[in-house]
């Protein structure tokens, strides 16, 4: 992403970590990021030797996030290295196809900051981290249904005896609108086409 | 004698006490609660209602202000928190989200539609967030309501 020559990261990546098959993703316009992608079964490899590597090290985990795409889940995890004299960024990706048991090694041992973020892209995509230590949902309740910014989730009608979306108080023509507009929209592309 | 005699009914004088003494609870969910805290310094100073006195527990306060975004998981803590204050209790629903859901109201799965639907409220103050203006009309509605209170119609002593 930022100081970085991903073909270079890439053919690194696959010599050190046998079966990675890092792949960059280049971005269409260069004000978007690029990213890399490796084999979800290897992350934890991939993720030691980035840490541990001399030659081009990411000292630090910025963040993890999922990306919900339909057919596949995407995790992306937002790695950097703090340094003065070349700190530079980077996106890796890894890829969940499996949408009714979605599980991804956990990289908590080589970057502990990975701990609470794990948490979270579990909390709202069900996506499951293997040797996680204490893998629970951290901003739903423990006993909430489903998983929130899945595309396909729709929300219980009650938790605890609450109503969550109670028909006296809503207005659905007016939630729905917005829906139905686009509904209409994309079907008149189609149609176009 | 007659300068030391003052003639009263008994329910203008406990609601005097009543409405000047109001203890809020020390309660902040979300950017409402900032406001809240404005109202309660010096600039705004609630003290001067009688109410600036904020409680640390809610077995000392007698006014509740849900000052922010009621989520589901807050919920059940927002009801016990209600329960265990001692009566007369009263609660202020502050701000939109505490109102009605607030920019969670159509599509937010996680947040409650309006503290109402947990425990009765007195009054609500609008705004997002509102001004410490407002919550200080609030406050001041409230003691009117308070004010014109009648003690053995109360639905506090009915229940008893």
């Amino acid at each position: 992403m930022h100081n970085v020559d991903l073909n270079q990261l890439a053919s690194l990546i696959n010599k050190n970590v046998s079966g990675a098959n890092a792949t960059v993703n280049a971005a269409p316009d260069a004000k978007l990021d690029s990213s890399v992608s490796v084999e979800a079964s290897h992350i934890y490899k991939v993720a030691e030797w980035l840490r541990s590597n001399t030659e081009l090290p990411f000292n630090a985990l910025q963040a993890i996030s999922g990306v919900d795409y339909l057919d596949y889940m995407d995790v992306c995890y937002v790695l950097a290295h703090f340094d003065v004299d070349h700190p530079r960024e980077l996106i890796l990706k890894v890829r969940v196809t499996d949408r009714v048991e979605p599980k991804v090694d956990s990289i908590m041992k080589v970057y502990p900051a990975a701990d609470w973020q794990e948490r979270e892209v579990y909390d709202m995509f069900g996506i499951k981290f293997n040797n996680h230590k204490d893998l629970r949902r951290i901003l739903c309740p423990d006993d909430w249904q489903g998983w929130p910014l899945r595309k396909d989730y729709v929300a219980q009608k009650f938790y605890n005896g609450m109503e969550v979306y109670p028909d006296n108080k809503m207005n659905f023509e007016d939630r729905d609108f917005i829906v139905r507009q686009a509904m209409i929209k994309k079907a008149q592309e189609t149609k176009a086409q | 004698m007659q300068d030391g005699v003052v003639l009263t009914t008994v329910d203008d004088f406990l609601n005097w006490g009543r409405k000047n003494s109001l203890w809020p609870m020390t309660f902040g969910l979300a950017c409402c609660a900032i406001e809240m805290m404005a109202t309660g310094a010096a600039k705004y100073d609630l003290e001067r209602f009688g109410c600036g006195a904020f409680m640390a527990t809610p077995r000392r306060a007698d006014m509740m202000i849900v000052a922010g975004t009621v989520t589901l998981k807050m919920a059940t803590r927002v009801k016990t928190l209600y329960e265990q204050m001692a009566e007369p209790k009263y609660v202020i629903s502050m701000g939109s989200c505490a109102n009605k859901g607030g920019p969670y109201w159509q599509h937010g799965y996680h947040v409650l539609n309006g503290v109402d639907e947990v425990v009765p409220v007195d009054v609500y103050v609008p705004g997002c967030p509102p001004r410490p203006e407002s919550l200080i009309e609030g406050v001041m509605t409230l003691q009117k309501k308070i004010a014109n209170e009648r003690l053995l119609r109360n639905k506090w002593v009915k229940h008893a």
